[in-house]
């Protein structure tokens, strides 16, 4: 009997012990906080310049302060872009997503048809009625079902970021079209050292949006305009993708390694001075413009050469969204206001350094943007921009079209495994079918 | 006979050292890239004036690291969750494998088995559910949680590597505690976990590094800085598409160095391990 | 009483015979009655960390690929419909392919190297600790920065390596390491297998430490090979672990998502597309969480006969 005793003792103790080690954790850092007790919280995707982020923090805590918040009550989390899907996915699937946050527009589409947003078609008004208005092509991506579920923070065109410093050493001017253009490449490049065209074509979202924009040139496009007609089978696709065939395989002017970048892949190309000519968001300029000077005065940014049927330059934009759960709905309306406030709002714009374009056309009034020839084209190309869904408008199906990359890989089927292109156009196209239909019984 | 034996040993070092010298290479040169890149300014780190070696030094980098993010913070945070999370794992690990390597009870096969296939379910499964509940918990945000999740994948680790080495500890040194007297758990803290020592420093250095090394859930569950680990920390220097690798790269190296230290304490146990085992043996 | 139990333990006048032997006998048979009981009891924390952190996901995971389910939004239950269209995808059956190559090849050449390098750690030499600290840096980097650093590394303009080979002569032209459909599985299992060694030189090493001197003494005295030693002495000795650290690295190669999202994410043209990525595209990409889970639990099968495979011999070695 003593000796059974003795065994529940030492187990007894045993589980004392257990239990003491596994909460200890627990009462070493009792002290920090709980999930939610805050009233207004704001996911921030981190700013290329520390100054711009300091200025967003600055006001947030300026509104939370005139709204009557204590400093307790808010919540400003820098949130990095890589795993933002993630996050964001998890936090709405348990009921605890931010009340703000800064969103791209696939998100804003998803989240609206899902009904997860707020609507803030009025905020949008508001702003449209300032002199001058806004652009209104950066309206399409908040817009669903006719009604503005985000707040456009700024427009953001796609344009070439082109070396006119090799233009001018080559008495060269900037190539009008995609035939002068490949002609142009072909004469200042000088391959392994300097390619011609910084071209994304890994799996990723920077290639669809370099791809569609060259396809429009030749007459293409993805879907027509009623969101549910795919047409990616084109003989206008097919005409545009042998022009990126024979870039990639004939003329040798886009690097073999972009089938392996990622988004940052034409970025880096260019920033080495290994690109002559990419096209991407001005997120390569803003950096030149903090790391390399000397770069960024011998950048240009022009609009994207014409093919047979024109031109035209991709735009995408990025909103500030609110989500319906927040207790709170009027801080959070609240809050976008107070960032949109054109004094407050031009403060950060000019502070990451041409990597924003105002949503408020007045604002390029301003000495800032009169100042930098490169900035010339801005108000152009977010007059008549594009989305990547075009002739669609962004919609949550072109949103997965993009995040699922399956119009990259339509280009893999013809650089890497040498499908035809109307073959590879034939199965994207029913992917991408498949795509908007299901969506649209969602 | 024991000449050409030795005479093969001889052979063997050398060959040894030869591979010894292949692998630090293989290991190393990336760990260098990694350093180099973090002592380059950005010219430096781009295209083909991409230098081996940095011409111009600088520290421009880990001076940003220090002044301009709270990196001592995220190293405060990634310590008190590695840290915790190795001890818990240790002690439920240390019970679990004595009751699944020593005693008998129903279950026990379906238990030791059903330990392994935790680890069938990817995190990139799991994290929706487990936010959840965190959420629920009030503990999303918090160190506990991410101690609490990181258990997770340590605990069944801990438990099926101790369950294995805690079967190669003879029965005759346990049993002969017995009969000094010993209870059963009184066996398991004075005979086998002695003899077990490089089992625990192994498991214990797999579950800080794995703690400390998340990246999944410490981004999903984390928002503040408070709380914010390194790794997530990291990806701050990963501005939409533009990547600031001199910084990043900085951070990365600096993370490294805790792990090493933690592997260099253990490997002193693990030695000790082997002489208290052939002392006992 | 208690059954199954050796008889010469159930001696009738227990405190008449007590000597000391006896007496720990008889303990043990007594608290077999409990021990039972104290097994539950020690395991209890490991159960509830189980049950509670991945049996309960797991389930609701299993249930989950069953359902129609946008993030967000409310689920419908679909039956079969995700796993249908799974495999009527021609994709998936690539996606097989490549997950098997992908992690047979980086779990053996792991296994190779893991045990070589044990095998020279375990040999007397100066500085050996150094050594050891320096084989283990991959394990102590975190994985998303080891996949950055390499794709930096591979970067087919400004990565070391094409920097390296281009310096030194060996090569003229770009090697698009990541972007050519014959280099970049190798790349992706490179860097497998130069993160995931030193774990299994880790439990190698630690494994061969606790074979007791002696045997290879005896073993030299009778004259056998090194050789013959390695196979009859050590193998045997480390069968267990071995067993284990092949299986464990095979179910965290086969689902670790970060490499590949980070390296190639799944190209070129699909070849390097893999279950783990395939599962998160499907889930985040598409935000179609149902049919994330059936990409994820679609490769269950395989790993799970493996894992029965390896734990029967495991547990019936050692159960005698």
């Amino acid at each position: 009997m003593t000796k059974t005793n003795v065994t529940r003792r030492q187990m007894l103790k045993t589980a004392a012990a257990a239990s003491l080690a596994t909460t200890g954790p627990w009462w070493l850092v009792r002290g920090s906080h709980g999930a939610r007790a805050k009233k207004l919280v704001f996911w921030q995707l981190p700013n290329f310049t520390p100054l711009a982020d300091q200025l967003q923090k600055e006001q947030v805590y300026e509104f939370a302060k005139s709204a009557g918040l204590k400093e307790s009550e808010v919540e400003y989390a820098t949130v990095a872009n890589e795993g933002f899907a993630e996050k964001l996915a998890a936090a709405l699937e348990a009921g605890n997503p931010p009340d703000v946050a800064r969103l791209y527009e696939s998100n804003v589409q998803f989240y609206a048809a899902q009904g997860h947003l707020l609507d803030v078609t009025d905020l949008v008004d508001k702003m449209r009625r300032e002199p001058k208005g806004i652009f209104d092509s950066s309206l399409t991506a908040v817009r669903y079902n006719g009604r503005a579920y985000g707040v456009p923070l700024a427009v953001n065109p796609w344009p070439v970021h082109a070396r006119i410093d090799l233009l001018e050493q080559h008495k060269l001017d900037y190539p009008k079209t995609w035939d002068e253009f490949i002609e142009t490449c072909r004469k200042i490049q000088s391959p392994p050292r300097l390619f011609g065209f910084g071209m994304c074509l890994g799996l990723v979202e920077d290639t669809t949006d370099n791809v569609m924009n060259l396809l429009w040139c030749y007459g293409g496009k993805m879907v027509e305009a009623d969101n549910k007609t795919v047409v990616m089978n084109s003989p206008e696709n097919a005409a545009g993708v042998k022009v990126i065939e024979a870039m990639f395989r004939t003329h040798k002017i886009i690097p073999q390694g972009t089938i392996g970048w990622d988004n940052s892949g034409n970025n880096k190309a260019y920033q080495s001075r290994q690109a002559a000519f990419v096209m991407n968001p001005t997120s390569i300029y803003a950096y030149l413009n903090q790391s390399d000077p000397d770069l960024q005065k011998r950048t240009g940014l022009f609009p994207v050469p014409a093919g047979p049927k024109g031109t035209v330059n991709l735009i995408d934009t990025w909103a500030f969204g609110a989500f319906k759960q927040n207790p709170y709905p009027e801080l959070a309306r609240g809050l976008i206001s107070h960032f949109m406030q054109p004094a407050n709002y031009d403060k950060i714009i000019q502070s990451t350094g041409g990597r924003w374009v105002p949503v408020y056309k007045r604002l390029f009034d301003s000495p800032f943007w009169k100042s930098k020839p490169e900035f010339k084209h801005f108000v152009g190309m977010a007059e008549t921009g594009m989305p990547v869904s075009y002739a669609g408008s962004p919609t949550p199906a072109a949103g997965e079209v993009l995040n699922t990359h399956v119009i990259p890989k339509m280009i893999q089927r013809v650089l890497v495994d040498n499908w035809e292109p109307p073959r590879a156009l034939e199965e994207c196209h029913r992917r991408i079918e498949e795509v908007y239909a299901r969506n649209l019984k969602l | 006979m024991p000449r050409t034996t030795s005479g093969t040993r001889r052979l063997f070092r050398w060959i040894g050292n030869g591979l010894l010298l292949v692998m630090l290479v293989w290991t190393l040169v990336p760990f260098y890239w990694m350093i180099a890149t973090s002592l380059k300014a950005d010219r430096e780190i781009y295209g083909f004036e991409a230098t081996l070696v940095p011409h111009h030094p600088t520290l421009a980098a880990y001076v940003r690291l220090f002044q301009q993010t709270p990196f001592l913070k995220y190293v405060r945070n990634s310590t008190i969750i590695a840290v915790s999370t190795t001890a818990v794992s240790l002690v439920f690990g240390c019970l679990g494998a004595y009751a699944l390597a020593r005693l008998r009870f129903r279950g026990r096969r379906l238990i030791a088995r059903g330990l392994v296939f935790t680890y069938l379910v990817p995190p990139s499964l799991l994290f929706i559910p487990l936010f959840a509940m965190m959420s629920a918990l009030s503990l999303a945000d918090t160190h506990q949680g991410l101690i609490l999740a990181y258990l997770g994948f340590t605990v069944p680790f801990c438990t099926w590597l101790l369950m294995g080495y805690f079967r190669s500890v003879p029965l005759e040194l346990e049993e002969a505690a017995l009969v000094d007297g010993c209870t059963r758990l009184g066996a398991l803290i004075r005979v086998v976990l002695p003899m077990s020592l490089p089992a625990l420093a192994v498991v214990a250095f797999f579950s800080f590094t794995q703690a400390w090394n998340e990246f999944l859930y410490a981004n999903v569950f984390v928002n503040s800085v408070e709380v914010r680990t390194i790794t997530t920390g990291l990806t701050m220097f990963i501005i939409e598409d533009v990547f600031f690798w001199g910084p990043m790269m900085g951070a990365a190296f600096l993370s490294a160095l805790p792990p090493l230290v933690v592997y260099l304490i253990f490997q002193r146990w693990v030695v000790k391990g082997l002489t208290l085992g052939a002392v006992k043996g | 009483m208690t059954s199954g139990v050796d008889p010469a333990l159930l001696y009738p006048d227990e405190r008449a015979v007590a000597t000391p032997v006896l007496r720990a006998r008889r303990r043990l048979s007594l608290t077999r009655r409990h021990e039972a009981r104290l097994a539950y009891a020690l395991l209890l924390p490991v159960l509830l960390v189980i049950l509670g952190l991945v049996a309960y996901p797991f389930v609701s995971a299993v249930y989950l690929s069953l359902q129609n389910k946008p993030v967000g939004a409310r689920g419908h239950f679909v039956g079969l419909a995700n796993y249908v269209e799974l495999f009527r995808d021609e994709v998936f059956f690539q996606t097989v392919r490549n997950t098997i190559v992908y992690t047979t090849v980086g779990v053996s050449l792991k296994f190779v190297l893991g045990l070589t390098m044990a095998l020279i750690l375990d040999q007397k030499r100066r500085f050996n600790n150094v050594f050891r600290m320096l084989l283990f840096i991959p394990w102590a980097v975190p994985v998303v920065i080891a996949a950055l650093n390499w794709r930096w590394i591979f970067d087919d303009l400004s990565g070391f390596l094409n920097n390296f080979l281009i310096t030194v002569g060996l090569t003229r032209d770009i090697i698009s390491w990541l972007a050519d459909p014959r280099l970049a599985m190798g790349c992706v299992i490179a860097v497998v297998v130069w993160q995931g060694t030193p774990f299994y030189t880790m439990t190698f090493l630690a494994g061969l430490q606790a074979i007791p001197h002696e045997l290879y003494e005896a073993a030299e005295i009778d004259g056998a090979s090194v050789v013959r030693q390695f196979v009859h002495i050590t193998v045997p000795r480390l069968r267990t672990i071995f067993l284990t650290t092949v299986m464990l690295s095979t179910i965290w190669t086969a689902t670790n998502l970060q490499f590949v999202l980070i390296l190639t994410r799944g190209g070129p043209a699909n070849r390097t597309e893999i279950f783990p990525h395939l599962a998160y595209v499907t889930a985040l990409g598409a935000r179609r969480l149902g049919m994330g889970a059936a990409v994820s639990l679609a490769f269950f099968p395989l790993l799970v006969i493996l894992i029965i495979l390896l734990t029967r011999r495991m547990l019936s070695q050692t159960d005698d």
